[in-house]
């Protein structure tokens, strides 16, 4: 099964208009993949005059506002401008310990990369209560373009998720399958992202696919072939197998080093 | 679903069904979120039948009872959708195309015979599944103009016949498991509609309609059909076209495509009427609103359990202490005149009323006459008839807010050429007062926050003689210093109240009811205007002797109760509220 990724478009936010976004985009996603029987709930977004979907599952929204907090808590102390969420759906298999983990494998079969530009903005108390009303910046009238920009960009991208959503269908496990009324997800927090073969500063919290590929991928240079490869991947193992960028930053400079 | 996973038919008629019942579901999604009024039909057996699953007791709306939860997407019914769906159960899948209208009224219509009807002038028939009012809307104005914001065109395209407009599923071939992934896929594409109609311009618009108390002078209809005329090139070039990816099956495909304006917002924006403009003369606070609240609320003491210890009391509280009701204010309020008409009820628990109704026509202190500026700053008609609710007719103690100290004053010293003698014996007659009972004067004052005893004989008229002055150093204190006076225990004649230390106004203290509390006299007892201020000071005097200030008030309390009539002077009384009020 092909683990299709989407990376939506990058939205310019203000510190205040995180939250909002995020459960806009959040729950657009979950409500298309929530394929069990649902009761949808609109939701209209105060900051825009945009009214999403949610799947009407309490805990979901629970779950959803828990990772947003975080985010935002991750947003302040590092107020680099770009951050990522990952909205990740997969499969439960392999329930038994394999060589690079006890975790229980999960099989993605569908990523959604949320790109937020969050602007430089004085510190304002983020509200960290699930259902606290959002504290608008007084200075929001000065951009008033920019929100109404933000908004046109906000519904280009749930336009985009629809587009998605609508394009590739294949890869969507049957739904008989579901256990509930939502294909196992998980959401995390990156302050950076792999693609286009870069890499961020930070590393996630989180081994990212490409991160275990690369692993995979030592390993059996390893068996085969026991040179000096083996210090690479022995240096690969060394290094914290929750920060595979950082994994791959190093493997790529003992490369140079080596010739 | 339950029919499509339970019942064994051939592959064909399970395709067949999921696409039928697709089309029910989106002409549901499409028409719930854009068709502002119901249908009165009774949907149950048509429920029954698009749900097979039983009735869902969460169901958030008692008219729509049951839940379509076909494809797992539980919907509330769509009265609309069903009228126009039975169409479709007979057909052969022919193309469903709806299109929402915006229709914009002539500019004539009148919103106040404003009346909305249920249901639409037509009905459907034939094939064209024709719903909707052409000549006139669900609200029989006449249409000014029509214009299609939208059009959802949902059909099946059958790889048998190869024919883009229809899908005869008259085919029985065997198929594999088409018809379980078109379910998924089927699935996947309602919820994909079911967010897209919402970001749509329209359904800003239906929001508006549904919401908004305006009386807008548009709405919106719709029209299902399954052949229509295509968009001219200029209205397609207004239009962006947004395509649902199909589902491709191994029969066929189903695709759903939809044209929408985006300039429909242009339209939403544009003025409406409010519904019904009417003046509202019970607003909260108002007389009319809650006289007898108002009246039992009156503060009377402080420990009176209406009373807020703090509350702010209105002019129109003190008609509990009017006394009579001709003296009563001849405020224009049916609300006050009632309060007037329930006064000596109420009255009777303090004093007697029969000892109070006489005191206007005669009584008026001659200071209400003469002065003007006492005339500005005395509203309540006891002392000058108003027709104002706001001034109560009840002598009040408490002297009007937002007046310079000077003023008041002024006004109370200029009452002593009109000195007031009350008889000791009407006083006498005067109810005694609760022990606790307060009288709101500041606790700044040299006399506040003690209790007035004057027991020495002294009638409750002296007693109020005392509050007068109380009153009047309180009239100088600033707002919010005020706070209840505790009367004496042997007062028998005055009755107190609690006031708001909050707030000092010039209601609040030159209100009727807390000015004729301490002054509350009968008009039989009051001498005649000119009445030295001196004569205060003789024993059972309304003033202390000795004290001038207590003369002047009075005196002037005594001009305000031979006030003449409140009807010739409404206009007097009116300018005093006015002038109160800041």
């Amino acid at each position: 099964m092909n683990c299709e990724v989407c990376q939506l478009n990058e939205l310019e936010v203000e510190h205040f208009e995180i939250r909002e976004v995020l459960r806009c985009i959040l729950h657009t996603i979950l409500f298309h993949r929530a394929l069990g029987l649902v009761r949808p709930k609109d939701v209209d977004l105060e900051l825009f005059e945009i009214t999403y979907v949610q799947c009407g599952d309490v805990e979901v929204e629970r779950k959803i506002d828990e990772k947003i907090d975080q985010f935002i808590d991750r947003v302040e102390k590092h107020p680099k401008k770009k951050n990522q969420i990952c909205l990740s759906f997969y499969e439960v298999k392999n329930k038994q310990a394999t060589w690079f983990t006890n975790k229980v494998e999960h099989l993605y079969w569908e990523q959604w990369y949320i790109n937020l530009n969050v602007m430089q903005h004085p510190k304002t108390p983020s509200g960290k209560s699930h259902h606290s009303k959002l504290v608008v910046d007084p200075g929001v009238e000065a951009g008033g373009a920019r929100r109404v920009a933000l908004e046109a960009s906000l519904r280009d991208v749930l336009f985009q998720i629809i587009k998605f959503v609508n394009e590739k269908k294949d890869h969507v496990p049957s739904i008989p399958n579901l256990e509930g009324f939502l294909f196992p997800y998980e959401i995390t927090i990156s302050r950076f992202c792999i693609q286009d073969g870069y890499v961020q500063e930070d590393a996630p919290d989180t081994s990212s696919i490409d991160a275990q590929l690369i692993i995979i991928a030592l390993k059996f240079t390893l068996l085969l072939s026991p040179c000096r490869e083996v210090k690479y991947v022995a240096l690969c193992l060394k290094v914290n197998m929750i920060k595979p960028t950082v994994c791959k930053l190093e493997l790529y400079s003992i490369v140079e080093t080596e010739g | 679903m339950a029919s499509y996973h339970g019942n064994t038919a051939s592959e064909p008629a399970k395709m067949e069904q999921i696409i039928t019942e697709f089309f029910a579901k989106s002409l549901r999604i499409i028409l719930e979120s854009r068709c502002p009024y119901v249908s009165s039909r009774n949907y149950s057996s048509e429920q029954v039948l698009l749900s097979p699953s039983p009735p869902s007791s969460s169901c958030s709306s008692s008219s729509f009872g049951l839940r379509d939860k076909s494809f797992n997407l539980a919907l509330r019914d769509c009265p609309a959708a069903l009228d126009n769906i039975d169409f479709w159960w007979q057909s052969n899948l022919e193309p469903m195309i709806v299109d929402v209208i915006l229709v914009q009224r002539s500019g004539n219509w009148d919103p106040m015979n404003y009346l909305p009807k249920r249901g639409f002038a037509r009905t459907f028939s034939g094939k064209e599944g024709y719903y909707y009012n052409s000549e006139n809307d669900e609200f029989g104005y006449e249409i000014e103009s029509e214009k299609i914001i939208e059009r959802w065109v949902l059909h099946y395209e059958s790889k048998q016949s190869g024919d883009h407009g229809s899908g005869v599923m008259g085919n029985k071939r065997a198929a594999c498991t088409s018809s379980h992934a078109l379910y998924n896929k089927s699935t996947l594409l309602l919820r994909s509609l079911y967010a897209t109609v919402r970001l749509l311009p329209a359904y800003k618009v239906f929001r508006d309609l549904i919401s908004s108390a305006q009386i807008r002078a548009y709405n919106l209809g719709h029209r299902v059909s399954s052949f229509v005329e295509p968009f001219t090139h200029r209205e397609e070039a207004d239009m962006q076209h947004f395509v649902f990816s199909p589902v491709d099956t191994s029969c066929g495909r189903l695709c759903l495509s939809v044209l929408y304006c985006s300039s429909v917002l242009d339209i939403s924006s544009e003025p409406s009427t409010p519904i019904s403009p009417q003046v509202i003369h019970e607003y909260v606070g108002s007389p009319m609103a809650e006289p007898h609240k108002r009246f039992i609320s009156a503060p009377v003491s402080q420990s009176s359990p209406s009373s807020p210890p703090f509350g702010r009391y209105h002019s129109w509280n003190y008609d509990i202490y009017k006394v009579s009701p001709s003296s009563v204010n001849l405020s224009p309020s049916s609300t006050y005149s009632e309060s007037c008409a329930s006064m000596p009820k109420q009255l009777s628990h303090r004093f007697p009323p029969a000892s109070l109704p006489n005191h206007t026509a005669s009584e008026t202190p001659p200071v209400h006459m003469k002065d003007p500026n006492f005339h500005e700053y005395w509203p309540s008609p006891t002392f000058s008839p108003s027709p104002s609710p706001s001034p109560s007719p009840s002598p009040s103690p408490s002297p009007p807010a937002y007046i310079p100290d000077s003023h008041i004053l002024k006004a109370l010293l200029r009452s002593e050429s009109a000195p007031v003698g009350i008889p000791i014996s009407r006083l006498s007659t005067l109810p005694k007062m609760p022990k606790n009972q307060l009288l709101p004067l500041s606790p700044s004052m040299g006399t506040s926050g003690r209790r007035v005893s004057k027991t020495d004989g002294c009638s409750g008229l002296y007693e109020t003689g005392s509050m007068v002055d109380k009153l009047f150093t309180s009239a100088k204190d600033e707002a919010g210093k005020f706070s209840g006076v505790k009367q004496s225990s042997n007062s028998s004649s005055t009755k107190s109240f609690s006031r708001s230390p909050s707030r000092f106004s010039f209601q609040d203290h030159f209100d009727d009811s807390e000015f004729s509390g301490l002054f509350i006299t009968n008009d039989d007892d009051l001498t005649e205007p000119s009445t030295r201020p001196g004569s205060f000071d003789q024993p059972g005097g309304l003033c202390p002797s000795g004290r001038s200030q207590d003369t002047a008030v009075g005196a002037l309390i005594c001009m305000l109760k031979k006030a003449p009539p409140l009807r010739p002077d409404i206009s007097i009384t009116t300018n005093l509220v006015q002038g109160s009020k800041p």
